[in-house]
């Protein structure tokens, strides 16, 4: 490859990179949306059960699916940590822009939560292992362990309990009640309605370890959905088709 | 392309300035949809009644209290969920007020309430905290399982002062006290993460500093994945691994030490009984009502029954927020607060065919008309879009003493197209 072609390749590397993260970021970001919304959004929404059970087993999908194309194609193993940083950074950008530009909630409220240690070790996994079999099987139950003790380091605070019209509550539920939300009542919340509640208070163990035992077959999927994405070549368009637009049999000079 | 010169870069360039332009700079939201909800369900659900607003003008931290009545109307539309579990709230565009305290019968109502009770009243009262500057409407909603909001009426309440000298202090049953709860852990949650990012950016530039996406293609399909990841990458990404399980580790065992009691999120519902049911004293029987659609004025015929031991006369109508007072009759008059909001008090009143007192025992029919623009303004016309087309509301009499009694009218409702020939 002379210098200048390898020139051109950097370029077009360079563009590929800031489409791709684009790319990367709207997909993660509205599947996320669409299947982890609430769990997410709000403080009062993460309890012990559904939100750490719901938000892993959601972002292992993209993170999967992205990690499957960059390492197929390219051999790069940054698909599970490029997916989590970036809807990362767009969530944060959305927090302040919208939610708190937009209809006044605090920051406090709607603190997010990330899967992006979980994200690293499967990228760091897959790289050890070359197997995306064992990056699932390994990777996958660590992505949806992790998520827990990884987001309970900077979210614990909001559990601290407080007293409030005389009843015992989380700051997190009184941020919730201080801070109205008009369009989401208390009772929409799903605040531990489940049988995942052995081993007496550590409800939110149990919900880790189921986490990752789905986590593992979500993986699974979801690197095959994608894998057989990539392997779709062209889409065969016919000359009718052709002509309808005008890609055939045109006039001398038009074209 | 011949044409407009730079056609196509301008239309770009046009194209990316409203983008930023538009995508950059938040609106604050201003609707909460209290005219949106369909009529047969601000008609025949919950009716608000003897509502007050402390203030109509606070200071960022001063208070507004919002209290009063609501009665579930027994003709509750079949569409419409039961009100076995609720949760009272406030409608404002955002977090704009703060709410302090809220009660239903002087139980707390920081979680939903369940199993009210159809046909009964209810007390509530709400207290918002000023937090953003402006003029905001405020509104008490009742949000019903499965149904969605029901608001009630709102009034402008306006906010002085500078958002930034709001502050919702609170201190921990551990004594920890907190400054604001706005702002609370918010650093924290940033700093991590912000370690966090860290570690995946160097990961991420690890990679891409490399040639990427051509020359790695090429080099996978020579079968020359040796060059792709070398033995710096498996150290690397060992190295990585281990430093993330560390860090959950480390960090996760610190946190517990530091906070070693914790509560899970509160949830679960309150039972409150209604209020004291009072008798019926005044008996209202439909007979027949319609809406004038030309004339903007709901016509009802009623059978109304005094079983009460003093005469009775009709003072108001209210339903969906509307209030129809009987403007000939003084103390009806006076119930009406001057601070009320006067677009949902309609000029034109309530007007009776006979305003003659219904002794006691005397069963009578009675016209009651209710007649202003107030009908199209709060969008409460579309009975013909209603899945079953009735109607409710509230008729308050006055007896003798200026006592008040109160009584629900429902039923079916006509729509008259033409305009009635008197």
């Amino acid at each position: 490859m002379s210098s200048q072609v390898a020139a051109w390749s950097r370029s077009f590397d360079m563009l590929i990179i800031v489409i791709g993260a684009f790319l990367v970021w709207a997909v993660t970001h509205i599947n996320f949306l669409l299947l982890g919304g609430d769990w997410d959004f709000f403080i009062d929404w993460k309890d012990r059960q559904y939100w750490i059970l719901i938000t892993p087993i959601v972002s292992i999908m993209m993170a999967a699916a992205f990690q499957a194309i960059f390492w197929n194609m390219f051999r790069l193993p940054i698909g599970a940590t490029a997916s989590a940083l970036l809807i990362l950074i767009g969530v944060w950008i959305v927090r302040y822009h919208s939610w708190q530009g937009m209809a006044f909630f605090p920051i406090s409220l709607v603190v997010p939560a990330t899967c992006l240690l979980g994200a690293i070790a499967l990228d760091c996994i897959l790289v050890l292992t070359r197997s995306w079999v064992l990056t699932g099987v390994f990777g996958g139950a660590l992505f949806g362990l992790m998520f827990f003790p990884a987001n309970w380091i900077y979210l614990a605070p909001y559990f601290q309990p407080v007293e409030h019209m005389g009843q015992l509550t989380s700051i997190a539920d009184l941020i919730g009640y201080t801070f109205p939300r008009s369009g989401t009542p208390e009772y929409i919340r799903i605040i531990e309605r489940g049988t995942l509640r052995t081993f007496q208070d550590s409800a939110m163990w149990v919900s880790a370890f189921f986490s990752a035992f789905v986590c593992i077959f979500v993986y699974v999927i979801f690197w095959n959905i994608s894998v057989a994405a990539c392997g779709t070549k062209y889409i065969p368009v016919g000359s009718r088709f052709k002509e309808m637009f005008g890609s055939r049999n045109l006039p001398k000079g038009t074209e | 392309m011949m044409g407009v010169p730079y056609l196509k870069q301008t239309l770009l360039a046009a194209l990316t300035l409203m983008v930023v332009f538009t995508g950059l700079a938040p609106v604050a939201v201003q609707a909460h949809g209290e005219r949106a909800t369909e009529p047969y369900i601000r008609t025949r659900t919950v009716h608000w009644y003897d509502l007050s607003w402390s203030t109509d003008k606070l200071q960022v931290n001063g208070t507004v209290t919002v209290k009063g009545r609501f009665r579930l109307l027994s003709d509750w539309p079949d569409a419409v969920s039961k009100p076995d579990l609720v949760f009272l709230s406030n409608g404002s565009p955002g977090a704009v007020l703060t709410r302090v305290e809220s009660y239903i019968n002087d139980m707390p109502a920081q979680q939903s309430a369940r199993n009210l009770e159809i046909g009964r009243d209810y007390d509530f009262k709400i207290v918002m905290k000023g937090r953003v500057p402006g003029k905001w409407h405020l509104h008490p909603v009742l949000n019903v399982h499965g149904a969605g909001q029901i608001v009630g009426p709102g009034s402008w309440v306006t906010v002085e002062g500078s958002a930034a000298d709001f502050k919702e202090p609170v201190t921990t049953l551990h004594g920890t006290k907190i400054e604001d709860l706005q702002t609370f852990g918010v650093a924290r949650v940033q700093l991590v993460q912000l370690g966090f990012g860290i570690i995946a950016i160097v990961w991420l530039l690890w990679w891409l500093r490399r040639p990427l996406i051509v020359s790695r293609w090429l080099a996978l399909q020579a079968g020359r994945e040796d060059l792709l990841i070398t033995r710096a990458d498996d150290k690397l990404a060992a190295a990585t691994l281990v430093l993330v399980l560390l860090i959950v580790i480390i960090g996760y065992t610190q946190t517990v030490k530091e906070f070693p009691q914790l509560v899970p999120l509160q949830s679960g519902s309150v039972y409150t009984p209604p209020l004291p049911e009072s008798p019926q004293q005044v008996q209202v029987k439909l007979i027949r009502a319609e809406y004038d659609v030309p004339g903007r004025s709901m016509r009802i015929t009623a059978e109304v029954s005094n079983n009460a031991s003093k005469p009775v006369r009709i003072g108001e109508f209210t339903t969906a927020g509307l209030r129809f007072i009987n403007k000939k009759l003084d103390v009806a008059v006076a119930a009406v607060s001057p601070k009320f909001p006067k677009e949902l008090v309609p000029a034109s009143g309530l007007v009776l065919d006979s305003d003659k007192p219904l002794l006691p025992g005397e069963t009578r029919t009675m016209k009651i008309d209710s007649s202003d623009a107030a009908w199209e303004l709060e969008r409460l016309v579309s009975f013909l879009s209603n899945v079953d087309s009735r109607m409710g509301g509230l008729l308050f009499f006055y007896d003798s003493d200026g006592k008040r009694l109160i009584s629900e009218v429902y039923g079916p409702i006509i729509p008259v197209f033409k305009a009635i020939k008197s």
